[in-house]
């Protein structure tokens, strides 16, 4: 367990983490959405002590702080971040990489040889990374947290330039991480995927970690909430705010159009498929709003 | 600890600025051991045709003369001390042609023994010592022809009373063994602790490379300085690899010579000493090892100064800056006999002369008794304490950051 209390980075005046306060448990994955710039890797570095925050402490097991350069050292046996795939050693092997952080974080050696088998990497692990393509180097990053085997584990765009095969592989993996009890914090841009395995979603919104039930609530249930149809425009709108003034609808600026249908029962959901039948919108889906229409609401400028 | 051990001596043989240093070493020691050293051309030498013509000469003059109350004062003093100069030159012509070279080291000690103490006594008007010494520039030749003489005395008594193989090679200081201690007593320690400071100024910043990939490494920021300091150092007691091909190459040449072989120390007489400079011979084995722990010592001072300057100022420049001004600052101080007037013994560059320190040679240019082994090894071990002290204080301050 990783508590974060009232943190707060500013940079040049301005605040990038404002006041910070939220507990990450055992067995869970947290997902962080933003875009790029606005607080995430901060996070992850204050995190992990690589930035000295200007007000509050982090605490680990609710016994472990910052407070001493020993207990860095302890804190850092536990929290681990995924390195960068532009900062591995060209010149040594992947399979190189990976005995390296077994042997600094005392893991079990089988871990190794068991991670290259699941990542699919034998082919070409005893190769100079500098060989490496960027899904390459990628999944041997995440590989290298793996082996480390840390009770925290940190993500920043873990699934980036991998494809959709192991992007898959890699959700399962941080799945059966989570089952074992490790936390797990993820940013991603990946947003559908994220939805997927993340238990936790928030959103960075003005320094501040907000947790997406409360921009959008009910994100959390399994529960019909929003109509989601393209394509509709102005004058449809406007129509369909005088037929159903008590329902609200939001142009998103990715396009989308959202009609909020929270708590309708069968006759009202009909209602609303009637109208958007007799306008020719015939592109629409139920369900919940989506990671990427909130990404949009919150951040895109329509 | 030894698996970040490994990954930094992996990271420092795999990088190309140290490949490039132990390439550059090599081609030095090739070239030195097939260029430079066959044409080492030593003052002192076994010049047989040199001794011969100068005992002719005198012979010839010594049977012609004769001895009259009117005779010049000089012709007198010649007549006084040639007849024992050419005994020994004598005994050192039929010494060489019997190939009997124990009995040339008897004859040659004795020779220079009894040529310095006229030399010196009379020196600088009537007889000098040979023409080598006296060069365009060199205000002290009596000074150093005296030092050399007496330091040749002791050398061949080594020869003349040890069990060492003696060939011509060994008087003329050509074998590997001894081609090292010339270069221990010339730039060949400048040239190693110039590599461990190349070796050093990036063993630290480099990781700025690499920051996501070590920071958070459950090792604190002191234990990884000093296996970086460890590696450094390693890596600098390896320049020993390339450097041994180009004594493997005279070795072959010119033979090894052998760790008993004599290497005179002169004993360190205080400034203004009336004393007479006097020389005591250790092993060749001896001196080695004196060297290496002195240049240790070196290259541990460099380390824990440019550690401390990494984690200060974090600029490879500054540490290419800061270890050059400690191997270099003597030639800003260093003048013969300054040893009177400063206590040169604090400053560690003054012991970066490793090989003329321990023989005694700085000791004597300098002017100075406390220019010693002991000294060196105080003033060098206590300067790096201190800076390893301040390293340790600096990294272990809660909010310092190495990267």
């Amino acid at each position: 367990m990783i508590e974060l209390k009232n943190i707060g980075v500013q940079f040049s005046g301005r605040d990038i983490l404002k006041d910070i306060s939220i507990t990450f448990n055992s067995g869970e994955i947290i997902g962080l959405v933003a875009p790029n710039g606005t607080g995430k890797s901060t996070l992850m570095n204050v995190i992990m002590n690589y930035i000295n925050p200007n007000n509050g402490k982090v605490v680990l097991n609710q016994e472990l702080e910052y407070t001493s350069k020993k207990n860095e050292v302890k804190i850092h046996q536990l929290v681990s971040m995924m390195p960068d795939q532009s900062d591995l050693y060209n010149h040594i092997s992947g399979k190189e990489h990976l005995k390296i952080y077994s042997s600094m974080w005392n893991s079990d050696p089988k871990l190794v040889a068991s991670t290259i088998k699941t990542l699919g990497m034998d082919s070409y692990i005893n190769k100079n990374t500098g060989t490496y393509s960027l899904g390459m180097r990628q999944r041997l990053c995440f590989a290298m947290q793996i082996v480390s085997d840390t009770q925290v584990m940190l993500m920043d765009e873990v699934m980036n330039g991998l494809d959709p095969t192991h992007v898959e592989l890699i959700s399962q993996i941080l799945v059966q991480k989570k089952s074992e009890g490790k936390t797990i914090i993820v940013a991603s841009h990946l947003l559908e995927n994220l939805e997927k395995y993340a238990d936790r979603i928030f959103f960075f919104i003005n320094g501040e970690l907000t947790h997406v039930n409360v921009i959008s609530p009910g994100f959390d249930e399994k529960e019909m909430t929003t109509v989601r149809a393209t394509e509709v425009t102005d004058t449809i709108k406007e129509k369909f705010s005088q037929e159903f003034p008590n329902t609200n609808l939001r142009s998103l600026p990715n396009g989308a159009t959202l009609i909020d249908v929270l708590g309708f029962d069968s006759e009202e959901l009909s209602n609303v498929v009637e109208f958007l039948k007799e306008n020719e919108i015939t592109e629409f889906s139920f369900g919940k709003v989506t990671l990427n229409d909130l990404y949009s609401m919150q951040y895109q400028k329509g | 600890m030894w698996a970040y051990f490994k990954f930094e001596f992996l990271n420092f043989i795999g990088n190309k600025k140290n490949i490039a240093i132990y390439v550059i070493l090599l081609f030095f020691a090739c070239y030195y051991a097939l260029k430079i050293a066959p044409t080492y051309d030593p003052i002192e030498k076994v010049d047989v045709d040199e001794i011969e013509a100068r005992y002719l000469t005198r012979e010839e003059f010594l049977s012609t003369v004769v001895i009259h109350d009117d005779m010049h004062p000089l012709t007198y003093f010649a007549t006084q001390i040639y007849p024992e100069w050419n005994y020994y030159d004598k005994e050192r012509l039929d010494a060489i042609k019997d190939d009997n070279l124990k009995l040339y080291a008897e004859a040659t000690t004795k020779w220079y023994t009894y040529s310095d103490s006229l030399i010196y006594k009379f020196g600088g008007d009537m007889i000098f010592y040979n023409a080598g010494y006296y060069t365009y520039g060199n205000d002290y030749p009596t000074m150093d022809g005296h030092y050399a003489y007496l330091y040749s005395a002791s050398r061949y008594e080594g020869y003349a009373t040890g069990k060492s193989d003696l060939s011509i090679n060994v008087f003329e200081e050509r074998t590997a063994l001894q081609t090292l201690q010339r270069l221990l007593h010339s730039y060949l320690p400048l040239i190693l602790i110039v590599s461990c400071i190349l070796f050093t100024a990036d063993i630290v910043l480099k990781d700025r490379r690499n920051p996501t990939l070590l920071q958070g490494l459950p090792l604190s920021d002191w234990r990884k300085l000093i296996i970086k300091g460890g590696v450094a150092f390693l890596g600098s007691i390896l320049t020993i690899l390339p450097l041994s091909v180009g004594l493997i190459i005279i070795g072959v040449r010119n033979g090894f010579g052998d760790f008993s072989l004599p290497v005179p120390l002169s004993i360190p007489l205080p400034a203004l000493s009336t004393n007479e400079l006097t020389f005591e011979s250790i092993s060749m084995g001896e001196y080695l090892i004196q060297n290496m722990l002195l240049l240790v010592l070196w290259f541990l001072l460099i380390i824990s100064v440019l550690l401390f300057v990494s984690v200060l100022i974090k600029n490879e420049f500054a540490n290419l800056l800061v270890g050059c001004v400690f191997i270099f600052a003597e030639f800003f101080y260093f003048s013969r006999g300054i040893g009177y007037y400063w206590d040169v013994q604090w400053f560690p560059s003054s012991y970066v002369q490793v090989g003329q320190v321990i023989s005694g040679y700085r000791t004597f240019l300098y002017g100075f008794e406390k220019l010693t082994l002991s000294n060196g090894l105080a003033v060098l071990g206590l300067s790096t304490c201190i800076f390893l002290l301040f390293t340790f204080l600096i990294s272990n301050h809660r909010k310092f950051k190495l990267l």
